[in-house]
C-alpha cells in the first residue's frame, strides 16, 4: 500500500464519517482530487489489501470496517448518528474507532428476540451477552461478508 | 460473529455445526478496542499480520482457531 493508496484510503474513511455513509467514488474523486477511474483502481488496491471491501457487484464500497455501507442487523448510535456495522465484532468496533460511547442494537440470531448493550468507556453494560465467532482467524477473508 | 443471549441460544443455532469460539462481550469490547480504536487515525497504517496476532495474544486469544494466515 503506496502513500496514494493511503492518502485515498483515508479520504474515503473521513467522508464515511462525517457524512454517515458510504461515499461514492464520484465524491470520493472530488475530496481527494483525484478522478473517478483513479479512485475505482485505489479502491481496488485497498480491496486486494483488506483495507476496505468492495461491493461484488459494482464498484461500490461495501465495508469500510467496521462501518458497513449496507444495512445489516447490527446498528450502532454513536457520536449522535446511527450506523451499520458488519457485525458483532465490528458494533463494538465503531465505538472503538469513533472514540465514543454508543448503543448496539443487534437480535439474537437463534430466537430473534432484539438484544440492545450500551458501551461506556470501552465496556458493555451488560455483562451477559455473549458473543460467537464461528469461522477461524485463518479463513476471515475467505468469505469476508460471511464472516 | 453474533451476539447471543445465552449458550443455550447458541447451542439451538448452531445447530450441530461445529462451534467456534465464544467471548463474553466485554472481552469481545476489549478486542475491537484494540483492534478498531486507531481505525481512524489521521497516520494510521495497515496492521501487519503480526501486529494484529500480537493483539490477539495480549487477549489470550491464541490456539489454532485465533491464528492468522501469512499474506
Amino acid at each position: 500500500m503506496d502513500a496514494a493508496d493511503l492518502e485515498l484510503r483515508n479520504a474515503t474513511y473521513r467522508l464515511f464519517v462525517q457524512g454517515g455513509r458510504a461515499p461514492t467514488a464520484a465524491e470520493t474523486a472530488k475530496a481527494a482530487g483525484i478522478d473517478v477511474p483513479s479512485v475505482h483502481a485505489g479502491w481496488r488496491q485497498l480491496h486486494d489489501a483488506h483495507a476496505l471491501v468492495l461491493s461484488t457487484s459494482a464498484m461500490e464500497l461495501r465495508m469500510a470496517n467496521p462501518f458497513s455501507a449496507v444495512p445489516t442487523a447490527h446498528r450502532v448510535h454513536a457520536a449522535g448518528r446511527w450506523w451499520y456495522a458488519n457485525c458483532a465484532w465490528d458494533a463494538f468496533g465503531i465505538c472503538a474507532a469513533l472514540h465514543a460511547d454508543g448503543r448496539i442494537e443487534s437480535s439474537c440470531p437463534d430466537c430473534g428476540e432484539p438484544l440492545a448493550v450500551e458501551v461506556k468507556d470501552g465496556r458493555p453494560g451488560d455483562d451477559r451477552l455473549l458473543y460467537h465467532c464461528l469461522v477461524p482467524a485463518a479463513r476471515w477473508w475467505d468469505d469476508i461478508v460471511f464472516t | 460473529m453474533n451476539l447471543f443471549r445465552s449458550e443455550e441460544h447458541i447451542e439451538r443455532w448452531l445447530g450441530g455445526r461445529p462451534a467456534g469460539v465464544t467471548l463474553p462481550g466485554a472481552r469481545l469490547s476489549e478486542l475491537a478496542q484494540a483492534w478498531w480504536g486507531d481505525r481512524l487515525d489521521p497516520g494510521w497504517r495497515p496492521h501487519s499480520v503480526q501486529q494484529n496476532q500480537e493483539i490477539l495474544e495480549r487477549l489470550s486469544l491464541t490456539g489454532d482457531f485465533w491464528r492468522l494466515p501469512a499474506v
